[in-house]
Parts: C-alpha cells; sequence; structure tokens
C-alpha cells in the first residue's frame, strides 16, 4: 500500500476537522468566562495541525505527481493484516460478551482464540493455561486490590 | 539533602518496597527479554496493579520494571539477535557474535555489568542534580513555564517524529484529545457532543494501553508466520569464555565510565532517549577504542558501551520530569503519568511537598540496581526460557492484562472501548509515521499548558509584551528554534547518508 495517498486522505480528513474546530461554536458548551477562553487553546492547535497537515499532504501529493519510486517507509505491507482484523474482532466480541458472561466465562474462550489465531495447537496447555490465567487474575483482583471483574448477569 | 537520603533508605528498606521491587526486575526482566515486548508494553500492564498500593511501593515497583526491561533487552539480542527493546541492536551486533562463538557467558556477564553500572552512576546524577535544579526551575512563573512547555512540545516534536511535520502534528493531535471533556478552568464541556460519558475526558490507562502496548501485538499478530527462536546459551569448554574476569572489567571500566556519562547527558535531554545514546556511546567507543575493527565482530567493550549508555538513560530521563515536568521520552511520559494518577504532580515542588517520598523512589532506585545485578545473574537459564515461550502463551495473556488493565482504572466496560478505539487509532498512527509516544506527550502537558496560559493571561492583562519581558522567554524561543533546525539538518543528514548507502549497495 502506498503510504503517499494515505498521508493525502488523512491530511485532508484531519484539515476539515481543523476547519470545523475553527469555525464552529457549538463544539464547546457552558463553562465561566476566562481571560483565555475554552476554544483559544483549541483552535491554536487547530491551527498548527492544518499547517503540519498541508505540509505532509503537499509533500506527498509532489512526490505522487512526479511518479517517485516509492522509498522504504512509504511502503506499507499489507501480509498478514487480516490476522489484525480477526484480533480487533475477538476482543469486540470480548467487550460485548464480558458484561453478561461475565470475565470467568469469557476470558478462557478468548485467549483460546487468540493462541489459536497466532498458531497455537498445544490443546493441553493452551486450555490449561486459559483457565487458570482469568482464575488468577480474578482472584488477585477481589482479594488484592479490591477490583471485582464482572459476572454472569443472565 | 543527605538526611533525605537516609530518611529515603529507611522507608525503602521495609518488605512492601523491597518485594515490589524484587517483582518489578523479575517482570521487567522477562518482559524486556521477550522479543516484541518492550519495558514500555510491561510498565503499561503493571500500571493499573499499582493504582492500589502506596505509591513508593507502586512508583519503585515500576522503575524496577523499567530499569530491569531495558537490561532484558539485551538478553535475546545476544542469545538470539533479536533486540528485545531498540536500545539493544548494537549490542545484538557484537552479543550474538559473541555467542555465536560460544561465548554468550560472557556476553551476557558484560551486559549486565555495564547496564548496572550505567544505571547506578545515572541515578547517582539524579539525586545530586534533580533537588538543585528544581531549586532554580521553582523561581519560573506561569510565563516562564508557558515557554518551557512549548520548548518541550517542540523539541519532543521535532526530535522524536519520522519527520518534522509528523511529529509535532502527532503532537498537535495528543493536545487536541486532552482538550475532550470539561475544562479544568472553565468547567466548560468541550468536544463532548452531547455525551456525558465523554465529559471526564478519555480515561488515561486504557488510553495509553491501546495507544503504546496493544499495536505491538498486532505487529506480533501480523509476523505470527515467522518461525519461533529457541534461546539457548552456549558453554565454551573453556571455564574463561562463560564468564568476565576483573581484569576484563578493568580493562572496559573507562569505556563503560565515558558511555554512562553519554548516556546520562542524552537521557537528561527531551526527545533522543535510549537508542540515540547507544549510538552516540558506541561511535565514540570506537572511535577511541585500539581495536576498533573488532566493532560489531563480538568486541565485549562494544556490549559494555552500548549497554551502559541505553541503561544510563532510565535515571537521568527522570531529570526533566521531576524538575521541569517535561517528560523526555515515551517511558518517561508513561511514568509521569504513574506519579500523577498516585497524586504525586512531577516538577519543583515535589522535592518539597512528598520529600520522603522522592528520596524513598531515589533509594529505590539504587537499590534495584543491586537487585539486578543479584537476580538477573542468579536467574540467567530461568529468564532465558521464560522469555523462549512461544507466543502463543504470551499473548493470550497479554491480551486479557490489557483488558484488566483497562477495566480496573474505572471499572467502567466503555473503557474497553476507549481501549479498542486507541488500539486502532495508535496502530494507524504507527503506519503513516506519526509518533504514539509524542502523542502520549502531547496529551500529558497540555493541561499544565493551558492552566499556565490561562494564569499567564491574567498577568500581563492587555499588556502583551510582558509575555517576553522575561530572559527565560528568550532563552526558551531561541532553544526551540535550535532544536528545529539542528532536527531538521540531522534528518536532511541522515536522509543523504542512506540515499548515499543505497547507491553504493546498487
Amino acid at each position: 500500500m502506498d503510504r503517499r495517498k494515505i498521508d493525502v486522505v488523512l491530511s485532508t480528513f484531519l484539515i476539515i476537522v481543523s476547519l470545523i474546530i475553527l469555525t464552529n461554536n457549538n463544539l464547546v458548551e457552558g463553562g465561566a468566562e476566562s481571560d483565555l477562553g475554552s476554544m483559544f487553546l483549541p483552535r491554536v492547535v487547530a491551527g498548527l495541525m492544518i499547517i503540519f497537515s498541508a505540509t505532509i499532504a503537499i509533500q506527498s501529493l509532489m512526490k505522487l505527481s512526479k511518479g517517485t519510486k516509492i522509498e522504504g517507509l512509504e511502503l506499507i505491507s499489507t501480509d498478514g493484516f487480516s490476522g489484525i482484523l480477526i484480533y480487533i474482532g475477538i476482543f469486540i466480541v470480548y467487550w460485548l460478551a464480558v458484561p453478561y458472561v461475565g470475565f470467568l466465562v469469557a476470558t478462557p474462550f478468548i485467549m483460546i482464540a487468540v493462541a489459536m489465531l497466532l498458531g497455537g495447537r498445544d490443546w493441553v496447555p493452551i486450555i490449561a493455561m486459559s483457565v487458570i490465567t482469568p482464575v488468577l487474575i480474578d482472584y488477585g483482583s477481589k482479594e488484592f486490590l479490591r477490583v471485582y471483574l464482572p459476572t454472569w448477569s443472565f | 539533602m543527605f538526611d533525605n537520603i537516609i530518611s529515603g533508605f529507611s522507608s525503602i528498606l521495609a518488605i512492601g518496597p523491597i518485594l515490589g521491587i524484587i517483582a518489578g526486575v523479575i517482570i521487567g526482566i522477562i518482559f524486556g527479554a521477550i522479543p516484541g515486548i518492550s519495558a514500555i508494553m510491561a510498565i503499561a500492564i503493571i500500571l493499573p496493579m499499582t493504582f492500589y498500593v502506596d505509591p513508593i511501593i507502586g512508583i519503585t515497583m515500576l522503575l524496577a520494571v523499567y530499569k530491569a526491561g531495558i537490561y532484558g533487552g539485551s538478553i535475546s539480542a545476544i542469545l538470539i539477535n533479536t533486540p528485545g527493546a531498540a536500545a539493544s541492536f548494537l549490542t545484538a551486533q557484537d552479543g550474538n557474535a559473541l555467542t555465536k562463538a560460544g561465548k554468550a557467558g560472557k556476553a551476557l556477564d558484560m551486559s549486565l555489568f555495564a547496564s548496572v553500572t550505567g544505571e547506578m552512576l545515572a541515578t547517582l546524577v539524579l539525586i545530586l542534580v534533580a533537588a538543585p535544579i528544581s531549586l532554580i526551575s521553582l523561581q519560573a512563573g506561569p510565563i516562564e513555564k508557558v515557554f518551557l512547555l512549548l520548548f518541550a512540545f517542540t523539541v519532543i516534536g521535532s526530535m522524536a517524529g519520522e519527520s518534522l511535520p509528523r511529529g509535532l502534528l502527532s503532537c498537535c493531535l495528543g493536545m487536541l484529545f486532552a482538550m475532550v471533556g470539561m475544562s479544568t478552568i472553565t468547567g466548560a464541556a468541550r468536544f463532548t457532543f452531547g455525551y456525558t460519558e465523554l465529559m471526564g475526558g478519555f480515561t488515561f490507562t486504557p488510553m495509553l494501553i491501546g495507544i503504546l502496548v496493544m499495536p505491538e501485538v498486532f505487529n506480533v499478530i501480523k509476523r505470527r508466520l515467522v518461525p519461533h527462536h529457541e534461546m539457548t546459551i552456549t558453554h565454551s569448554p573453556n571455564p574463561a569464555d562463560n564468564r568476565i574476569s576483573f581484569k576484563e572489567f578493568r580493562n572496559v571500566f573507562s569505556t563503560i565510565l565515558k558511555s554512562s556519562g553519554i548516556g546520562t547527558f542524552v537521557g537528561a535531554l527531551p526527545g533522543l532517549g535510549s537508542s540515540t545514546a547507544a549510538f552516540i556511546a558506541y561511535g565514540e567507543a570506537k572511535r577511541t577504542a585500539k581495536k576498533p575493527e573488532e566493532y560489531g565482530k563480538g568486541s565485549v567493550e562494544g556490549i559494555a558501551a552500548a549497554e551502559s549508555a541505553n541503561n544510563a538513560v532510565c535515571g537521568s530521563s527522570m531529570i526533566p520530569m521531576l524538575t521541569l515536568s517535561i517528560p523526555g521520552d515515551d517511558v518517561a511520559a508513561l511514568l509521569m503519568g504513574a506519579f500523577l494518577i498516585h497524586g504525586l504532580t512531577p516538577g519543583p515542588m515535589i522535592f518539597f511537598e512528598h520529600t520522603e517520598i522522592i528520596y524513598a523512589i531515589f533509594a529505590g532506585f539504587l537499590i534495584t540496581d543491586l537487585f539486578l545485578l543479584v537476580i538477573a545473574r542468579s536467574g540467567f537459564k530461568f529468564f532465558v526460557k521464560m522469555a523462549s515461550l512461544r507466543r502463543y502463551y504470551i499473548f493470550p495473556c497479554v491480551t486479557v492484562f490489557a483488558f484488566t488493565g483497562a477495566f480496573t482504572a474505572g471499572q467502567n466496560m466503555d473503557d474497553i472501548l476507549v481501549l479498542i478505539a486507541f488500539t486502532v487509532m495508535g496502530y494507524g498512527m504507527r503506519l503513516v509515521g506519526l509518533n504514539p509516544a509524542v502523542f502520549i506527550i502531547g496529551f500529558i502537558l497540555t493541561p499544565f499548558l493551558e492552566q499556565n496560559l490561562d494564569q499567564a493571561m491574567s498577568i500581563v492583562g492587555t499588556d502583551y509584551y510582558l509575555f517576553l519581558a522575561s530572559p527565560f522567554s528568550w532563552v526558551f524561543i531561541a532553544l526551540s528554534v535550535f532544536f528545529v533546525f539542528s532536527s531538521m539538518r540531522v534528518k536532511r543528514k541522515t536522509a543523504k547518508a542512506t540515499a548515499s548507502a543505497e547507491n553504493k549497495t546498487t
């Protein structure tokens, strides 16, 4: 993937966001009067973001228009991206499941899923680890940190 | 000061802090030695667990993880030529060459002794220098602090980023995210879009784990098809090859001293970090060496130079944080967050408001070095075995620890959503060349900037020229301009050197 194209799209997006911050007065609600004002610093930062984003976009556009060859960091390798997407999916399922089935039930399945994703096939140690680790974390959180992890709520 | 140090030692020499240090050293070495996991990852995962203990135990444990993690990086560097931390790249060259020659024990010993010596010297400098500098920085009022913070943003953004605009844009993004929620000055709700959950801003711990830790897990998953490398310590039949003799250590001691000095100096400057220190010290040691041709091919002196310099950064990177409230690198930013969570605001006042705690932490720093020496020396085989664990045992645990850490911060499932969102963002930032560490530093420092800017505006009223009335203001403006131009020059030179090297090879 050509990073220079992403640079142009991302910079355009950031410039639009910065322009909204600079021009929209509804981004702040309430608050007391102060010498500085609530939107002074966000607007200064937005102004700077326009400058830096534009610089990046112009540099990338110039390289693209000249047809310069892609150099080291400008080439984003997409090999293995499918694994990342699966991992994000696993994490989202984890987030959605824990409030309902609880930490102790959801975690072993998630750990096994991540281990499988990473090529783990030694089932006995993986299952043992996936059961023991959440039990230890739950016990440690409860006893030492006084943090109660979510439990089964059906 | 001497009384404070003694009192610090008496506070640290208790069961709780000592157990914290021992746990921190063991966790740090293991995490540092595992390729793909760095010290910063270990600190971010351990951080939520320290919320519920005394700051002396919590902070010293985190610092022990930091120090031991930097050292741990050298183990995988020496044994399998895979640096656990970026700063161990040079150690990998010489250390792995020695391993191939059957002298792994010698390389590991030298790395440990050099690391501990470098860290100890830098810690002594930190103890001696921090309090006097804080006395000077106490003289700074809000106007000077505004310029100091602007200087910090400029230096960190320009030095740490892949390019100047990318570094500074990372910093601006961090600043923008820090302004989400209720303004501490006016009480106004900014960028909340009617969501009350955003009133408190983004929770620091899940954001931190998401931006700095989880993208490393993504990297491992992306490279999941790369074969696993088993670590083993090679043994030579000649016992002298398996250890460092006192004579050998004495021969390289001057190099260790010089490299520690370089590491301490570089670490005290914001934005440079341990890799830069290691490269400068290694280059200097090679330049003045009797046998420079051995460097990169198994030089014990090379290992000593790189390791003492990159470990010296641990101590000295605390100097700008504790005296000026400026975290010099990503780990210092993370530790600054830990200090804030524990109710300690890093800055010159910390030496007066929390004297006992800060000197206990200093004492803990020194004691950590001794524990690191003993634990690492006696447990090489254990750490090598732990670091050799296959990634499908390690990363499911990292995932669960990240989840638990993010939840523990606010005991709120929304924080897990914050974790997921910032994980994706952190990885995306790496892909497009934005610097997550600079983002975090921008995030942490912005509330201080806004507060001081508001106070400065109240002082100057409509007489804006008063902003430039103090000599400090001019000094910081000049330093900012100098750092921006010097960073541009360095980056241009590096690009030219890389291009010419590529031309030569083709």
